[in-house]
């Protein structure tokens, strides 16, 4: 279990977020890979049902952030 | 106008800023954008939001200019954009009019010998707290000490009022306006950021939080974050043992204070940068005694020399919103005089035919972009771009090294035609810069700009995961396989054209909604202004003069003059608003006109319903003609009254209203007010005795001149806290305060001839209006601008604007402002004739609509509304304007029944992506 990571999809917010994740790429900043960013026009398009659905499709945790 | 632009050493052209040159160049410097807490390298980038994202080198450190080797730089660049033989070069414009905004400097507090700045590690300045508090500063967001055990401070003080406020240790008068609010904001995130053991301790003068909600801020600071505050000046800042320092001051209560703190924050004011005042002489501009801009309150954002127009810090210390209104009204001010040249230069675009791809099968273009080494360093692009050959609908993938040259693009024009492909992916960067040229190149070839979609393998994706090679191809991979998913359920959108109507309504027709009226009419605009009264001018008839001293009536009447003059100009007086139908571009009002019933077109709406002051409910108020409100006060010096002529003393009494815990907002005009009030009193009879009982007084910015005039003048301040108001009493017609002096610590009674309370400032509260323009109303009654620090004017309901008094209490010059600044806002949308929205908008499916009214009243822009009862099709359903959308998405998750649509982001599209991620591995 010690080398078990997480894996985690994100719903980022176009407005904010997103914006932020790509400062961290130009700021360099270095982050574990498993990740994968669904970019969304703004957390209030953001369903239960995505959240539910990425879980279904093996995602070990589902991060929104607007 | 001569211009020099400086070289930058960088063909801003081609540089991509991949950071290559960056990181090879051996010098390193001290940052001076992090204030001096970290080092960058000679080639930078000033702050990583920067626009544009290019480097620049800095001629000061760099090696190769400084002694002609190394060279590092050039020799790396992928894409040979360094150039050491840039020179300075001369630029001569030809412009009708300039405007100013240099900014400010910070206050450098190394001259201050008692704080020992220069010499404690420990005491920052204000503006280096703010670099340690970003999330993009040296420290990440992390509070530490500058001392050598870069330790966690547990104890943090804010000293106010350095280089403000201050005669003694520097020449700088006036209030800096922003350092109590900036410093409340520190001291909160800080807690926020360390948690409840940081102690936090604020040492000011007066508490200065004049601006819109800033005062609930301020008691959210003190009840609920539990920041401490000690009204006092501290004197002397001396190094204790471990770095800490101590602190000597003297307490409210007399007592002398020695505290330990591990970090002392000095609010440092702001200051007129000694280059701007240097091109002020040059370019002949009257300045004030403390090298701000001069300007006069009628005409706030006009310098002395016509033409030339100012806005944000250099005209006085001002925050954030204040400087938006500036910007937006010196604009204003710029388009008045150059209203004929509008349109003049502009291009018209050739239009592209759009091909039809109705009933196709999705055949998707996939570009790989290796962006030099950014991305090919990292991931594996061939092995992407060939990994997306097997993608279903793929039709074409290929790799490039610079996805967004000009050449490359051509070529993707021509392989988008050659290939016949209809959805085309890019690979690369961020769709938050790339997007819309992608889609550029889209429309040259042909195609709907909406069928297009990006996944970002660098900003997500190489950049953030240089050591893991293997796992970044993986994310590459199933980035490109999520945009190809989302991309084949792309439908070209439509974006709806809308005709605006170029004509304007104002409502209310005092000061403000008059600057609104008179800027848009100068720029061309027909301009309709509604005012409920039989006269314009509202409150401002009620007042003597301005801050500054000019007189107000007389201001007013010229301003009225010409705005009954100007043709464009229609004046409604004695009139009100019954309705108000559609929306922006196409409203029609319902107006009812000394009785008679008329209908308005307008494109835009400015609403300007200004306020009135409070009639007070203490203090005796109304039980006798010496106690008067500020207005009443102003009126009996505007007529000469004799009661206020032989009266011996006079005594005014603030926030009546105001700062209550009902009413829990600072009125902001009432203590510049008062103290030129008492003052002009002095000025008519010297020998009378003017006391003001105050709170903090809030003489912000340049007004603190008149503060310290009054006090010279003899007007004495007495302090009194909420806890214990004066007490106003009638003893056999005698009129007596009484109140415990905060110096002495004792009653004093204080018998008066005239008393006048500075009642708070209501907004006209007409929820009718609100209703009418459907716009929000805040629960003082104010209206809700679309954004606090940068849509300060505007509503977040396209084509409704807002000015003066119903957005917030402000004085003449900032309400003159706001009027222009509207006004200006409003042109965006008047100076065009048509306007497409975007394509990505809700739909709604009226057969699955529910008519439960969530989105109605959800919506922030207020788009959706229902199809009237008595429609042929659908009647009662919700339908959403696609005009007002900003595809948000709020409805779309909110509705019950599944019927609305977000087009380009609809449900089918972001599941295609949440499935393609392939997380079981």
């Amino acid at each position: 279990m010690t080398d078990w990571e997480p894996k985690i999809v994100s719903f980022l917010c176009n407005w904010c977020s997103y914006g932020a994740a790509d400062l961290a790429g130009v700021s360099r900043m270095q982050y574990p890979a498993n990740i994968r960013v669904v970019r969304i026009p703004c957390t209030g398009r953001m369903s239960p049902k995505f959240a539910l659905a990425a879980l279904r499709e093996g995602a070990d945790a589902v991060w929104v952030s607007g | 106008m001569d211009l020099i632009q400086h070289p930058r050493y960088i063909d801003e052209t081609k540089c991509i800023a991949c950071g290559a040159c960056e990181e090879k160049c051996p010098k390193k410097v001290i940052d001076p954008y992090n204030i001096g807490l970290a080092k960058r390298k000679s080639i930078y980038v000033e702050y990583a939001q920067a626009v544009p994202l290019k480097y620049a080198i800095d001629p000061e450190s760099c090696i190769m200019l400084k002694k002609g080797k190394c060279g590092a730089c050039q020799k790396l660049c992928p894409v040979d954009a360094i150039d050491f033989d840039q020179k300075e070069t001369s630029v001569k414009l030809e412009v009708g009019a300039v405007i100013l905004a240099p900014g400010f400097k910070p206050f450098d507090p190394k001259r201050f010998d008692n704080y020992q700045y220069a010499k404690l590690p420990n005491v920052v300045t204000s503006m280096e707290f703010e670099r340690l508090l970003s999330a993009s500063g040296p420290t990440q967001g992390h509070i530490s000490r500058k001392s050598k055990d870069h330790g966690d401070p547990k104890k943090i003080a804010w000293l106010q009022c350095v280089g403000s406020r201050d005669m003694n240790r520097c020449d700088n008068p006036y209030c800096s306006s922003v350092c109590c609010m900036y410093a409340l904001k520190e001291a909160v995130i800080a807690k926020e950021h360390a948690g409840d053991d940081l102690e936090c301790a604020i040492f000011f003068m007066d508490m200065r939080t004049h601006g819109k909600d800033f005062e609930r801020y301020y008691d959210a600071a003190r009840e609920k974050h539990g920041i401490r505050f000690e009204r006092t000046k501290v004197h002397t800042i001396n190094p204790a043992a471990n770095d800490n320092l101590e602190m000597r001051y003297i307490k409210e209560s007399g007592e002398s204070i020695s505290e330990i703190f591990d970090m002392v924050v000095l609010s440092v004011g702001l200051e007129a940068n000694p280059a701007v005042t240097d091109l002020a002489k040059k370019i002949n501009i009257d300045l004030t005694d403390n090298q701000f801009c001069n300007t006069n309150s009628f005409s706030p954002v006009a310098t002395s020399r016509p033409g030339i127009f100012v806005c944000g810090a250099f005209q006085g210390p001002k925050d954030i919103p204040q400087s938006v209104v500036d910007s937006s009204a010196a604009a204003a001010a710029a388009g008045e005089i150059l209203s004929t040249a509008r349109n003049s230069l502009t291009k018209v675009e050739e239009k592209i035919p759009e091909k039809n791809i109705s009933g196709e099968r999705p055949r998707v273009g996939v570009f790989v972009c290796k962006c030099g080494i950014n991305i090919a360093g990292v991931v594996d692009v061939p092995a992407v771009a060939e990994y997306a050959t097997t993608l279903p609908y793929v039709e074409y993938a290929a790799d490039n090294l610079y996805s967004c040259s000009q050449d490359t693009q051509k070529t993707m024009a021509e392989l988008v035609k050659e290939k016949n492909l209809n959805r085309v992916v890019v690979a690369a960067c961020t769709p938050k810069t790339h997007e819309p040229l992608f889609q550029e190149t889209l429309t040259s070839a042909g195609l709907n700009k909406y069928l297009f979609e990006m996944a970002n393998i660098r900003n997500h994706d190489s950049w953030v995961h240089k050591n893991n090679p293997d796992l970044a191809t993986e994310k590459a991979k199933d980035l490109v396989r999520a945009a190809v998913s989302k991309a084949v359920l792309a439908e070209p959108l439509k974006e709806s054209e809308l005709t605006v109507n170029q004509t304007a309504l104002v409502i209310g027709g005092g000061i403000s909604g008059m600057a609104a009226a008179q800027s848009l009419a100068l720029q061309g605009y027909k301009t309709h202004i509604v005012e409920r009264d039989d006269q314009l001018g509202g409150q401002a008839r009620n007042i003597l003069q301005t801050a500054k001293g000019e007189n107000v009536s007389e201001n007013l009447q010229a301003m009225t003059a010409g705005i009954e003059s100007n043709s464009n100009i229609t004046i409604h007086l004695n009139t009100t608003i019954d309705d108000v139908q559609g929306f922006v571009g196409n409203f029609k009002s319902k107006i009812n006109e000394n009785g008679s019933e008329k209908s308005l077109e307008h494109g835009v709406a400015i609403i300007a319903t200004g306020g009135h002051a409070l009639v007070p409910e203490e203090y005796l108020y109304g039980q006798d003609p010496r106690i008067m409100t500020s207005l009443e006060l102003d009126r009996k010096m505007i007529n000469n009254d004799p009661d206020v002529a032989k009266a011996q003393t006079a005594v005014f009494i603030q926030c009546v209203g105001s700062r209550e815990p009902n009413r829990p907002y600072c009125s902001r005009v009432c203590c510049t007010h008062t103290v030129d009030s008492a003052l002009e009193l002095k000025k008519r009879k010297p020998e009378m005795s003017v006391f003001v009982l105050y709170r903090d007084i809030r003489t912000y910015g340049e007004r603190e001149l008149l503060y310290r005039e009054a006090r010279e003048a003899g007007v004495i301040f007495i302090r009194f806290g909420l806890e214990n108001k004066p007490q106003v009493n009638l003893e056999k017609k005698q009129l007596c305060i009484t109140l415990t002096d905060h110096i002495l610590n004792r009653p004093v009674r204080i018998e008066t001839d005239l008393l006048t309370l500075a009642s708070s400032i209501l907004p006209a509260r007409d929820e009718k209006l609100a209703v009418f323009f459907k716009v929000p109303v805040n629960e003082d009654g104010f209206y809700i601008e679309r954004h606090a620090k940068l849509g300060p004017s505007e509503f977040a309901t396209d084509g409704v604007f807002l000015c003066g008094l119903a957005h917030y209490p402000k004085p003449i010059d900032e309400s003159i402002a706001q009027g222009k600044a509207a006004a200006s806002r409003a042109i965006t949308l008047l100076a065009r004739e048509t306007i497409f929205t975007s394509g990505q908008v809700a739909e709604t499916n009226p057969a699955m609509c529910s008519q439960c009214g969530v989105c109605v009243s959800l919506c922030p822009y207020s788009a959706p509304d229902f199809i009237p009862g008595d429609a042929r099709m659908n009647a009662g359903k919700a339908q959403i304007n696609p005009v007002l959308c900003k595809g948000c998405g709020l409805c779309v998750a909110s509705c019950r029944s599944g019927a609305i649509h977000l087009k380009g982001f609809d449900n089918d599209q972001i599941f295609a992506q949440i499935f393609a991620i392939n997380m079981v591995n």
